[in-house]
């Protein structure tokens, strides 16, 4: 084996080693992602969440989490001591849809009768998609306005005799 | 042909009918009322602290037709039905009804100024930390709350309650007997 051969094998080697080294520590970058990459959030987080998706009850477009009025401070602490208690996100929040219904809530619910202002306006585009193809299906399909028309058929010879003759006698006819 | 535009005429008509409705239905109601999703069910206990009284626990008044107020000193309209709910309770207080007014963000000094300078003769409990305001979903005061007999809220009433209100729904409670 030469010396140039060698060198290339080793090349070749080492290119590989950096490859596998680069797949093992994308793979274990994905595995932790995956495992515990969202750290949790801190209670604070959580509450800051929680009230951003619930009306302040006593304001005017303002989420609990925004508002400065005295009760939406007082609904923060009571969800702090409700997430301190065990409860999740969800049960917070459906123990605020309990006593103020759905209007506390700052997006809709995606059930009943309000879970229509999501669903609506897709079943409406998909409406309009169909009608639009079925209409432009329609001219695609509809016959020309101005058809063209047939062609006459050609005349026979003795079409062409009589019609020659006519001509030769209207000539004759003529004055002058 | 004309049977086809009939339909499409009939669809068009048919939208338009259900929209027009629908606006019917929302332009009767006044848009900042919001009807509590508590009524018809079991009122949310409490046990808060009274003024120049024991401690008042709404379970233990079961079987008794409870009045619940929410009320401030700070609140205007709250002065307004201020003479209706002393005429329900001095009216009925014997009959196995309670109106209780409980203080919603306040300070114990001005609810006593209050209590004192406005003669209110029922009991009144505060509700420091607004718990029991949340629990029955205050969207502010005054607000009130009718529970029957058997612990259940059967009115809601938003801003002043008038004592024509007031005095018909007892009746109403009391005549059925079992409620």
């Amino acid at each position: 084996m030469t010396a140039a051969g060698t060198l290339r094998r080793a090349r070749a080697g080492l290119a590989g080693l950096l490859v596998l080294i680069a797949l093992v520590a994308g793979l274990a970058t994905l595995v932790i992602v995956a495992a515990g990459g969202h750290p949790r959030a801190s209670q604070a987080q959580q509450v800051q969440q929680i009230a951003a998706g619930l009306h302040c009850p006593i304001c005017k477009d303002l989420s609990v989490a925004d508002s400065p009025a005295p009760l939406a401070q007082q609904i923060r602490q009571e969800i702090a001591q409700k997430l301190r208690a065990g409860e999740s996100a969800d049960q917070i929040r459906a123990g605020f849809v309990a006593a103020y219904g759905d209007s506390v809530l700052m997006s809709p619910p995606r059930h009943g009768l309000a879970g229509a202002v999501y669903y609506l306006p897709l079943l409406v585009l998909a409406a309009g998609l169909i009608t639009a193809f079925m209409v432009l299906r329609r001219w695609l399909r509809a016959p020309s306005p101005d058809p063209p028309q047939a062609a006459s058929p050609p005349l026979s010879a003795a079409q062409r005799r009589a019609v020659a003759k006519a001509v030769a006698r209207l000539r004759e006819e003529e004055p002058g | 042909m004309t049977s086809r535009r009939t339909r499409l005429l009939a669809g068009v008509v048919a939208v338009v009918a259900v929209i027009v409705a629908l606006l019917m239905t929302g332009l009767g109601r006044d848009p900042s009322v919001i009807a509590s999703p508590l009524v018809g069910r079991a009122a949310p206990n409490f046990t808060l602290p009274q003024l120049g009284g024991p401690p008042v626990t709404l379970a233990k008044l079961r079987g008794q037709v409870v009045v619940i107020n929410f009320w401030a000193s700070w609140c205007t309209e709250c002065q307004v039905e201020q003479a209706a709910l002393d005429q329900a309770w001095q009216q009925f207080q014997d009959s196995g009804v309670v109106v209780i007014g409980v203080n919603f963000q306040d300070t114990t000094g001005a609810a006593r100024d209050y209590v004192r300078t406005d003669g209110v003769t029922y009991p009144v409990v505060e509700d420091a930390g607004s718990k029991t305001a949340l629990a029955y979903g205050l969207r502010g005061v005054p607000e009130t709350f009718v529970v029957n007999r058997r612990g259940r809220i059967v009115n809601h009433v938003i801003g002043p309650v008038s004592a024509a209100t007031l005095i018909t729904e007892i009746n109403s409670m009391l005549l059925k007997g079992t409620q």
